[in-house]
């Protein structure tokens, strides 16, 4: 049946101003500022944290929140054992997210996108990942073709859809979030793609936007309402908007930010928190069930798992790269671009 | 003598205010020149005595990062350094700075635009290589335009990103006379050897009618020793500049995690700080010679 013009509208992805409308919310009044909020957040981390370092070694270093360290402690704590234990799992997914987020930073930034295969090489290697580089490397003439007009694609929506953000919305990529915890013991951290807004005042002036090459996930606002979080502690306001924009569909999920979506994110924290801390001092991981069991490094040994993916013989990366469950897998990797703090020298 | 604060800074929105303002507050307790000299004499002292016990050939030239190695990471002392490796982390500073720098006199509206400009310009200078009446072009800039363009935009991106957090951390119309941003490096080479230079980096210097305030921008969290890591500027910056310029505040400011810490700067506090630097130039030599197998003394 012909879709009716108004339902195509529904579905056309926003583009040029409508997009910065919805990230902005234009035509509503920015939240007020609680002055109370964030640290009345930090305290009821603190105490919910409190204890839950006692058994970490006194020299172990800190436990390190990620959104992806939470979303895998949270989906299976021996799965994530089992994936940081093993090499870093580099796939054509995580290569082509690297690279379009490369893109889109080069966009924001500079306006311009020429060659968007030379321009993401270039970004890649300019940073240093060396698997990202090895992977691009090893790749066959006909697979790098292939990336090649994915990555294209990609871009060509990028440009047609994002106007390049006024310089006075003081737009910055890639900015770092670090929040100390429990003196130090316990830092969450993420790395944002895309903020702007000056700081807070009385009202809530910055949104975040998260950029995805993969496909829409329900687990992504949860990485969001992480974000959200970390703003709010770290510069002791929320941020007005938060949003993920896929670059493949030119989807665009805006949400704005609630004392809920705050509260629920910190209950998210301390769960995971929690299981990571365990985890760190030595802690027998628990096995649960879930949809990555398949891709597991440890299921010739779990019992759980084995009854989740009927096999006892883990999957490859690439046996089956449509499959959704896949695609977590490959957002839920530790590691990666993004995220390192360097010093400047010389 | 009183313990300095943790922190002395207000949390209240905007938080560039409070962190103007701590740049902006004079200290009582400046530190004189007789103090300064006496700490000269004695650092002197130490110091000769250590940097002697270096390899046959080898000079030590002490900067921030060196400086914050040898306490926080002092089994890398021994490895040998590698050359130095550009990269959009490591120039986002220097860029950035000279960015701020612009927005300050008015000449850019932005960071963004004046990023824009800096690495315009830095391309340009490079290119007049051979015109002797040309400026001398930065550091990076020979670097940043031999990368293809994608690798332009990350050094672009990433120095956008710095200059813009640091430029929104302050009210800069608040500072008469304008801050000092960036500016040259204090150098101090130590007397009674040619083996010990001391180099201290601040990214603002406040002026006013008193001494100076300084501003420096950290990365991630602060680290442990955040005092004497605030301490070391100041301590440089009185032993090259002399006693009336030394600073009376420092204020360390770590974008990423919001974290700001003010360091008084007293007699007590340079005193604290020397004895740390004693302790980073011993865990440099001693470095030094396990690396080339020599027996530690």
């Amino acid at each position: 049946m012909p879709r009716s013009s108004s339902t195509a509208d529904a579905v056309r992805p926003p583009e040029g101003a409508v997009l910065l409308e919805r990230l902005r919310g234009q035509g509503r009044a920015r939240p007020a500022v609680d002055p109370g909020l964030a640290g009345g957040l930090r305290d009821w981390l603190e105490d919910g944290l409190a204890g839950v370092t006692d058994d970490l070694a006194v020299d172990g270093g800190s436990v390190r929140v990620t959104k992806e360290a939470l979303t895998g402690v949270l989906m299976c704590e021996a799965h994530l054992v089992a994936r940081r234990s093993s090499p870093r799992n580099v796939t054509l997914e995580l290569v082509r997210g690297s690279l379009v987020d490369a893109l889109f930073r080069q966009w924001v930034t500079t306006g311009r996108l020429d060659d968007p295969w030379s321009d993401a090489l270039g970004a890649v290697r300019v940073d240093g990942d060396s698997d990202i580089i090895g992977f691009l490397d090893a790749m066959t003439p006909d697979s790098r073709g292939d990336l090649a007009r994915e990555v294209a694609e990609h871009a060509g929506g990028v440009v047609a859809r994002w106007p390049v953000p006024s310089p006075s919305w003081l737009p910055r990529t890639q900015e770092r979030l670090v929040v100390p915890l429990v003196g130090g013991r316990v830092v969450l951290s993420g790395v944002v793609d895309l903020a702007f807004g000056g700081p807070a005042g009385e009202r809530a002036s910055v949104c975040v936007v998260e950029i995805k090459s993969g496909r829409r996930r329900i687990e992504h606002r949860g990485d969001l309402h992480f974000y959200a979080l970390l703003e709010t502690l770290r510069s002791g306001a929320p941020p007005f908007r938060i949003a993920t924009y896929y670059t493949r569909t030119g989807e665009l999920d805006v949400e704005a930010v609630t004392d809920d979506v705050l509260v629920g994110a910190l209950q998210r924290v301390l769960a995971g928190t929690g299981r990571l801390c365990r985890l760190a001092a030595g802690s027998e991981p628990a096995r649960t069930a879930n949809g990555l069991c398949a891709w597991c490094t440890a299921l010739p040994g779990c019992e759980p798992g084995q009854e989740r993916a009927g096999t006892d013989v883990p999957r490859q990366a690439g046996d089956a790269t449509t499959d959704d469950d896949f695609s977590l897998l490959v957002e839920t990797e530790t590691g990666g671009a993004g995220g390192t703090e360097g010093d400047d020298r010389p | 003598m009183t313990a300095p604060p943790a922190t002395g800074m207000s949390l209240a929105l905007p938080r560039a205010g409070a962190l103007t303002e701590a740049l902006l507050t004079p200290d009582a307790d400046a530190v004189g020149a007789e103090d300064v000299a006496a700490l000269r004499d004695r650092l002197a002292g130490d110091l000769v005595a250590l940097v002697e016990e270096l390899p046959t050939g080898e000079r030590l030239r002490l900067d921030g990062y060196r400086f914050d190695m040898a306490r926080e990471h002092p089994e890398r002392c021994r490895a040998v350094e590698g050359p130095f490796t550009p990269s959009p982390l490591v120039c986002r500073r220097a860029i950035g700075l000279n960015a701020m720098a612009r927005c300050v006199r008015g000449w850019s509206p932005t960071p963004a635009a004046a990023v824009a400009e800096v690495l315009a310009a830095g391309v340009e200078d490079v290119a007049d290589g051979g015109d002797p009446s040309s400026t001398r072009p930065p550091w990076w800039a020979g670097w940043y335009r031999s990368l293809p363009a994608g690798g332009r935009a990350m050094v672009e991106a990433e120095a956008v990103t710095w200059a813009t957090q640091v430029w929104t951390a302050l009210e800069w119309d608040r500072f008469a006379p304008a801050p000092i941003v960036g500016g040259g490096d204090d150098w101090w080479d130590c007397p009674g050897t040619r083996r010990l230079t001391l180099r201290g980096r601040a990214d603002v210097r406040v002026r006013g009618d008193g001494p100076p305030a300084l501003l420096v921008v950290g990365s991630g969290l602060p680290p442990s020793d955040w005092r004497s890591a605030l301490g070391f500027p100041a301590l440089v910056s009185a032993l090259a500049r002399g006693g009336s310029s030394a600073p009376c505040r420092v204020v360390g400011l770590w974008p990423a995690s919001g974290q700001v810490r003010i360091l008084p700067v007293d007699a007590a506090a340079l005193s604290e700080t020397a004895g740390a630097v004693v302790a980073a130039v011993a865990t440099w030599v001693d470095g030094r010679l396990e690396a080339q197998g020599l027996p530690v003394t």
